[in-house]
């Protein structure tokens, strides 16, 4: 190495000597637009003899012989070339150029030219974002990257989207890809106004995110914030948006004379109970940017405040968000040190999804109020509202919606601060801090007349409130070291090296009190030493957690290299190590090469502009999903009466000391073809989860009783393919329609289980506990909807008759012999789709311009548990409300899982419509103006009967937790674990879908 | 400045390099290094063998009383009790109805709640065995361990018998589970056998009376049970040694029947209404919420609403509108129902019958009528009707009586107060007089030890007795004690004909091992004869 560079310079000696006898030295300035250009490339092409320019936008190229052609650029920006005729002075003004910025794509530690990328990797810029009222950045990308999976289903502003990059990823790790921020990674997206994002680039493959290592298992998101530009005036920008929501789709359920026909229980009244849990919602967002820069700092400050209004009564959120991105360059531009803060606020009320819940099996001729009832009701002690006393889980909406709340405070606070430093032209350190802090005060109230968790019903004990603080310190430290040199005309590369320590800290913080004085209208969340429990023992439930220290570090390495400019090589190797295994098994390797070719350069052929072809192989890793999984941990138990007072300790977790790291391989073969007009992009992988962690069965005799624990359990293979194409059908300078389609579809297959073959995804009470509906095979695909299958008929009792699938004369639906070889079940549909597709129109002419995007999704099924649960017209039920879907039928009065209850979930979606109108105004004061009409969720083609057709891609069990998010009830908190291996099976939790239709408002001063 | 900034950055970079500190201090749960005696086992002891055995006796809890485990598959699989399919309520994927009709299969959750829940108990025990016990406490252990292999040896019959942690062994037959029963039991009281005239003086347990402690009765009234059922168990009949063993208990022990003048304020009284009685006496009063001290209790499960949760009989049980009768703290699930049958048996005037059963028109707090809104039959009025329509799928919602044996008090909350007892004395006069009975062939013989309970229970007494009379006694005076299913077997009657079910398979004394642990075995359990 040290000797090629000892060449090179004096190769250059050799040049510089050699010029000076014609040769001039030219000086000028390059700039853009808006103003000097620091960094631009000078170069006398045909030699190595260059030079940048410097802050000021200033050159000086010395040895330049007449006849000689300049090339300037800059990243981003069109090329130029001038061929000096005598001049001294060349001054340049360059181009933005659309394409080219692209041509630059951020990769972990670094960024590498768009041509040297060997792996699967997709970049999203702003202008391509999804437009409209977006609250939760990943929806930016819905339907944008193939491959990439983003589920909100119904529309509940305060959940995320899932998130899933290739489908399956891991089992028993975190599977929401890594989200790195200005090359932070483990940022929160939530703490990312979408009004600040720049650009969203995701790495697919393997090889493309094992640089990450663990966390880069289930894909990368690389997310860059818009930033200010050196010796920029500074420059405010306004974005603002007024939007409409609401209900786009529900479940159909009976009016009250339906309910009625149908032998419902009469309680005299008519009542639209969907109408009376919800609201249209009004939500209104405003951005103002700042962004300039001096000689030295470049900076950009924005402030985003956001007030949103979900379609659920008393839901939605307020957010303030304030980022700050600052870059410094100092000691003759040695030094670049980039500072970014960001600060978010959000006071959310989540409302209570059970109201919608209870609104569709809520008697439709009950009464809202009590002092309707059609019989004597004691209204007050329900603050004033009907309750059908004693019916098994039936609560009035219409009291959950308005007398209790659900609200949360989140601060996440983000610092981050790099710096670079060019030691010398070949080589820079880079230095990374960067910390995360979020805090969430959780609460909830539910008044002493509250039926619905208040026990308005108790002569003694009413009202509760439930408080949850949690707090997540996420620390980051990360150095590497990068070194370019080239060896000899055809090779170039790029070296890197470095380390990263991460850490995490979690605490929390629950307690639960009620018991408050009845009669005294007062939110006793704010007053909790009115709580009569306090006074009774055991009547609080608190619960406190604390894990710190969870810890990630590790080392890696990269080679990039480029072949007669040409031929490119990426291999990586990183070492890293987990504090969630027992100490044998803490370090895990992943390495990770890709090669590719720009084969056009050797065939070129006529009209293409790029014909690229590349294969990568990478191995990421995956943790357990906690920490501690390697030891024994106890359950305290505290001396009781009868007992001399001390405490003793049960086992309570089967440890496995064992448990090492989840690999998965991947191989991916790509193929990229451009010419004018048509651009495309084919990507084929395969992947390989080994080892994967996974809660299995144990012998329970060994383990004291303990049944399950983490093991490394088996093996799941995913073979899958993505295409993109783009057109532009039309491209003129008054009229451009540019056309593109997103295809993407993978089958993943469970090859090892040597747990043995299970059924999971229990329906759930009323009734349908121990009905599992999702069937995990070895050797077969995942997420299999296994169950009896309806014949069509019923009998004299109402109960649906099933078919004798094997048709041995014997008809065996038992659940619990639903895994026996005689069994009459069948596959009934697949929870994940077949293909997934994404359709994109952008037109524009003059002033206008027109965005639709259309999204599918094909071959997946939903399990409606809406009807399996309240569709049979079950005599006992006759106080709840049936659902009246084009499956609902009269003469079936047993409620019981079967084919019946799978509905194919295709669907086509006009996501996205959006009309935008751009005025150039270039007055003093105000450059130009652009606003814009959006509408989301427009409709919906899909035979699905249910609430949204949407895939589910993973479940969280049957309870009141929709996607995850933190739910209390009766003293537990409850994370809901998601399982990937049971898709499809579409909870009684959902959100109902929403239509929202927004205006736009951009100016830039 | 440049130079002295270059070096500080390097310098930076060279001390991150070699933090790789991965040890993992677990902050919120409580492991071996916590300073947590290893063995669970706290320092003390205590005289009542409190803290040190607390881990493993109050795994005891689980499934013993409750909708799950233990109680579940010996109740709902005997012709006294159902769970009633209410439409979509509580059909469960057809496990109750599997259960009832004897239908179930090796993948039954409340048949695998059996298996996991002794092997807790057994671990906790075995754990505990590894510390520094006195002998006391060792004799405990082992017999409590031996009463947990009791249960699976009752209902698998060939397990594995594990008696140290972690340490495997293959699963042995039902004759060798039985005479590890049987030997662990007899080691814990100090003697190589049960006679009619033995010595319990070498015993390192004692004769103090501690209800949730494990003492000689206790210890005598488990054997009793294994030798009652030991032809069951092993094909060789054992009726001697359990009429001792039962005698020597009736012979020795300070307990007493519970009878007249034995009672408890009634915590169920609601102030307003005044046919609430005051106390509850005799037979009522044994199972009372207050029955903590209860002369009759030789060895019972500790529960409380607080700290020591898991009988939840209430929930179970009772109609949602019950709740609004003794204002209960949640609304109750409205599972479990008496057979008409079962109920009709009873005797009018049976004490026993007022105090196992809730039935006919209910009343709420202030004793006005109970009314459900949402009523499926004609009557608004919640009525327990012995009567029951149908098993499934569309029972009538307030259809059959309700068990009530383990009484309620006024603001329950779901977890209930009332002490669970696995040893009592009417138990064990039943052992007695069965055992002499079938040891002399000659039912009469038992005609005393029923008589005695007949006449505590308001009844006159019996002339004669025969081998069915003398099942429907025990039946009435055991119900919700989790032994119809036991008893059925050593009648031969389980494979009977009653409401709603007609299978006849032997195979089904015994359930099924659990799939999930069959495969997750590797091949050292293997499933029992008929799955």
């Amino acid at each position: 190495m040290k000797i090629t560079l000892l060449k090179n310079l004096l190769m250059l000696g050799a040049f510089l000597c050699l010029g000076l006898a014609q040769a001039q030295e030219i000086s000028g300035t390059v700039s853009d637009a808006s103003g000097p250009l620091p960094g631009a490339s000078v170069v006398v092409k045909g030699t190595t003899n260059g030079t940048q320019t410097d802050f000021d936008g200033n050159y000086t190229i010395s040895g330049v012989e007449d006849g000689a052609v300049l090339a300037f650029s800059y990243i981003g920006y069109k090329g130029q070339e001038i061929t000096v005729a005598g001049q001294s002075t060349i001054d340049v003004v360059l181009e933005e150029d659309a394409q080219a910025l692209e041509e630059v794509v951020i990769v972990g530690y670094g960024s590498q030219q768009k041509k040297e990328i060997t792996t699967a990797v997709t970049s999203v810029s702003s202008e391509d974002f999804n437009q409209g009222t977006v609250n939760d950045p990943t929806q930016l990308l819905q339907g944008k990257v193939a491959g990439l999976t983003i589920v909100n289903k119904g529309g509940d502003p305060n959940t995320n989207g899932t998130v899933r990059l290739r489908g399956i990823s891991t089992i028993g790790g975190n599977q929401e890809p890594l989200v790195v921020i200005d090359g932070v990674l483990g940022g929160s997206l939530n703490n990312v106004d979408p009004n600040d994002i720049e650009n969203i680039t995701v790495l697919k493959d393997g090889s493309a995110a094992a640089i990450y290592g663990t966390r880069g298992s289930a894909g990368v998101i690389l997310v860059t914030t818009k930033s200010g530009k050196v010796g920029q005036p500074l420059q405010l920008t306004y974005n603002g948006q007024f939007a409409t929501s609401s209900i786009a789709n529900q479940i159909d359920i009976m009016n009250a004379q339906e309910f009625l026909a149908t032998g419902g229980n009469d309680l005299g009244s008519d009542t639209d109970w969907v109408d009376e849990v919800t609201q249209t919602g009004y939500s209104h967002v405003h951005n103002i940017a700042a962004v300039g820069g001096t000689d030295d700092v470049a900076y950009r400050v924005s402030g985003n405040f956001r007030k949103l209004d979900g379609i659920l009564y008393n839901s939605g959120f307020k957010q303030l968000n304030a980022r700050t991105n600052l870059t410094a360059r100092l000691f003759d531009d040695k030094l670049k040190v980039d500072f970014n803060s960001a600060l978010t606020r959000r006071d959310s009320k989540y409302g209570f999804n059970e109201a919608l819940r209870y609104a569709i099996t809520y008697n439709p001729t009950a009464p809202v109020y009590g002092k309707d009832a059609p019989f004597p009701f004691a209204s007050s002690q329900y603050g004033g509202f009907f309750e059908t006393l004693g019916l098994f889980d039936s609560f009035n909406p219409a009291s959950i919606a308005r007398q209790s709340q659900n609200d949360a405070t989140t601060n996440t606070i983000n610092y981050s601060m790099n710096f670079n430093y060019r030691l010398t032209d070949n080589l820079a350190a880079n230095v990374n801090f960067a910390t995360q802090n979020i805090k969430k005060n959780r609460s909830q109230y539910y008044p002493t007349t509250a039926l619905y968790l208040g026990n308005a019903v108790s002569p003694t004990t009413r009202g509760l409130a439930n408080f949850l603080t949690e707090e997540t310190r996420f620390d980051l430290f990360e150095g590497y070291a990068t070194y370019n040199n080239t060896i000899g005309e055809d090779i170039s590369f790029t070296v890197t090296g470095g380390y990263s320590f991460q850490e995490t800290d979690y605490n929390n913080v629950f307690f639960q009190l009620g018991d408050f004085p009845p009669g005294v209208s007062f939110d006793f969340r704010n007053s909790i030493e009115s709580s009569q429990d306090l006074s009774e023992a055991g009547r609080i439930t608190a619960n406190s957690d604390r894990r710190d220290g969870d810890r990630i570090v590790a080392f890696f390495g990269r080679l990039n290299a480029t072949f007669d400019d040409a031929i490119y090589l990426n291999a990586s190797l990183r070492r890293e190590g987990s504090s969630r295994f027992g100490s044998e098994n803490q370090w895990g390797l992943f390495p990770a090469v890709a090669v590719g070719a720009d084969l056009n350069k050797y065939l070129e052929l006529d009209n293409v502009n790029l014909l690229k072809a590349r294969i990568g192989y990478g191995v990421t890793g995956a943790i357990p999903p906690e920490v501690g999984l390697f030891a024994t941990t106890y359950a305290l138990n505290p001396g009781t009466s009868g007992s001399d007072g001390s405490s003793t300790g049960q086992g309570n977790r089967a440890p496995n000391p064992d448990l090492k790291w989840e690999e998965k391989a991947e191989l991916n073969f790509g193929v990229e073809f451009a010419t004018d007009r048509l651009s495309a992009t084919l990507d084929l992988y395969t992947r390989n989860i080994d080892d994967f962690i996974s809660l299995v069965n144990v012998d329970a005799a060994l383990f004291g009783g303990i049944d399950t624990r983490y093991e490394n359990a088996g093996q799941l293979k995913t073979n899958g393919l993505e295409f993109t194409v783009n057109y532009d059908v039309a491209k003129k300078e008054n009229f451009s329609y540019n056309t593109g389609l997103i295809f993407s579809t993978y089958k993943t297959t469970l090859e090892k289980n040597p747990q043995g073959d299970q059924v999971i995804a229990n329906l759930g009470s009323p009734g349908q506990n121990n009905t599992s509906v999702i069937l995990v095979r070895e050797g077969e695909e995942v997420g299999q909807i296994w169950g009896p299958v309806f014949t069509g008929e019923v009998d004299a009792n109402g109960t649906p008759i099933l078919e004798d699938v094997n048709g041995d004369g014997e008809v065996i639906t038992d659940q619990g012999k639903a895994l026996d070889d005689d069994v009459d079940f069948e596959v009934l549909g697949k929870g994940l789709p077949d293909f997934e597709l994404g359709w994109t129109n952008q037109v524009t002419f003059g002033n206008w311009d027109v965005n639709a995007f259309f999204r599918g999704a094909f071959g997946h099924s939903l399990v409606n548990t809406f009807r399996a649960f309240y569709e049979p017209i079950i005599g006992s039920q006759s106080s709840y409300n049936f659902m009246n879907t084009k499956y609902a039928r009269s003469d079936i009065k047993t409620a019981q899982f079967s084919s019946y209850y799978v509905e194919k979930a295709d669907f086509l979606r006009l996501d996205n419509l959006s009309v935008g109108y751009n005025w150039n105004i270039d007055s003093d004061h105000i450059k130009d103006i652009r606003i814009s009409l959006s509408g989301q969720n427009l409709f919906t083609i899909t035979g699905y009967s249910g609430t949204d057709p949407e895939p589910v891609l993973q479940d969280f069990g049957d309870n009141n937790s929709a996607n995850g998010e933190i739910v209390v009830t009766d003293g537990a908190v409850n994370t809901g674990t998601a399982n990937p291996l049971a898709p499809g099976i579409d909870r009684r939790n959902s959100y109902f879908t929403q239509t929202t239709f927004t205006l736009g408002l951009n100016i830039n001063f | 400045m440049k130079r002295l900034f270059k070096i500080t950055f390097l310098s930076t970079l060279l001390i991150a390099f070699s933090c790789t500190d991965l040890e993992d201090e677990l902050e919120d749960s409580f492991t071996e290094d916590k300073q947590f005696s290893n063995d669970g086992v706290s320092a003390g002891g205590g005289d009542s063998g409190g803290g040190a055995l607390l881990a493993p006796f109050s795994r005891l809890r689980a499934g013993s009383a409750g909708n799950t485990g233990f109680f579940a598959v010996n109740s709902v699989t005997a012709d006294d009790m159902a769970v009633t399919q209410k439409g979509g309520d509580w059909f469960d994927g057809g496990i109750w109805i599997q259960l009832h009709r004897h239908t179930y299969g090796s993948t039954h959750d409340r048949i695998n709640e059996l298996w996991n829940d002794s092997y807790a108990g057994i671990g906790e025990c075995n754990t505990s065995l590894q510390s520094s016990l006195t002998p006391n406490q060792t004799a405990q252990v082992r017999a409590l361990r031996a009463y947990f292999y009791w249960r699976l040896l009752d209902g698998f019959g060939r397990v594995k018998i594990i008696t140290s942690p972690g340490a495997d062994a293959p699963q042995s037959e039902r004759e060798e589970v039985f005479e590890f029963v049987e030997s662990e039991l007899l080691d814990a009281l100090g003697i190589p056998a049960v006679t009619a005239s033995m010595d319990l003086s070498g015993s390192a347990l004692t004769t103090d009376i501690s209800n949730y402690r494990i003492n000689q009765y206790a210890a005598l009234g488990i054997l009793a049970k294994l030798y009652l059922n030991a032809e069951v168990y092993t094909g060789t009949p054992r009726w001697e040694e359990a009429q001792w063993a039962a005698e020597y208990i009736l012979d020795n022990s300070p307990y007493q029947l519970c009878g007249e003048g034995c009672s408890v304020p009634n915590l169920a009284k609601r102030p307003g209404v005044d046919s609430d009685p005051e106390t509850l006496e005799g037979y009522a009063a044994v199972f009372a919420p207050n029955n903590e001290n209860n002369p009759e209790i030789i060895w019972a499960i500790e529960y409380d609403e607080t700290g020591a949760g898991g009988m939840n009989f209430n929930m179970m049980t009772l109609h949602g509108p019950s709740q609004l009768t003794w204002g209960l703290d949640e609304q109750p699930w409205n599972g479990f129902v008496v057979l008409e049958e079962f109920y009709n048996s009873f005797e009018e005037d049976d004490l026993r019958r007022e105090a196992n059963f809730l039935e006919g028109p209910q009343t709420d707090f202030n004793g006005n009528p109970l009314l459900d809104y949402a009523a499926d039959d004609d009557d608004l009025v919640i009525n327990y009707k012995p009567a029951i329509n149908e098993l499934e799928p569309n029972a009538i919602r307030d259809g059959g009586v309700r068990m009530k044996k383990f009484s309620f008090a006024l603001f329950q909350r779901s977890n209930m107060n009332n002490d669970y007892p696995i040893v009592r004395l009417g138990d064990v006069h039943l052992m007695r007089g069965e055992a002499l009975a079938r040891a002399q062939g000659d039912w009469n013989l038992a005609l005393p030890d029923v008589n005695a309970l007949r006449d505590r229970a308001g009844l006159g007494p019996l002339t004669s007795l025969d081998a069915d009379t003398f099942l429907a006694e025990r039946g009435k005076e055991m119900f919700q004690e989790s032994s119809r299913r036991i008893d059925l077997i050593r009648f031969g009657k389980y494979e009977d004909t009653w409401w709603e079910k007609t299978d006849a398979d032997p195979a089904k004394r015994l359930f099924p091992i659990p799939q999930a642990q069959i495969d997750a075995s590797d091949g050292t359990l293997t499933q029992n004869p008929g799955y």
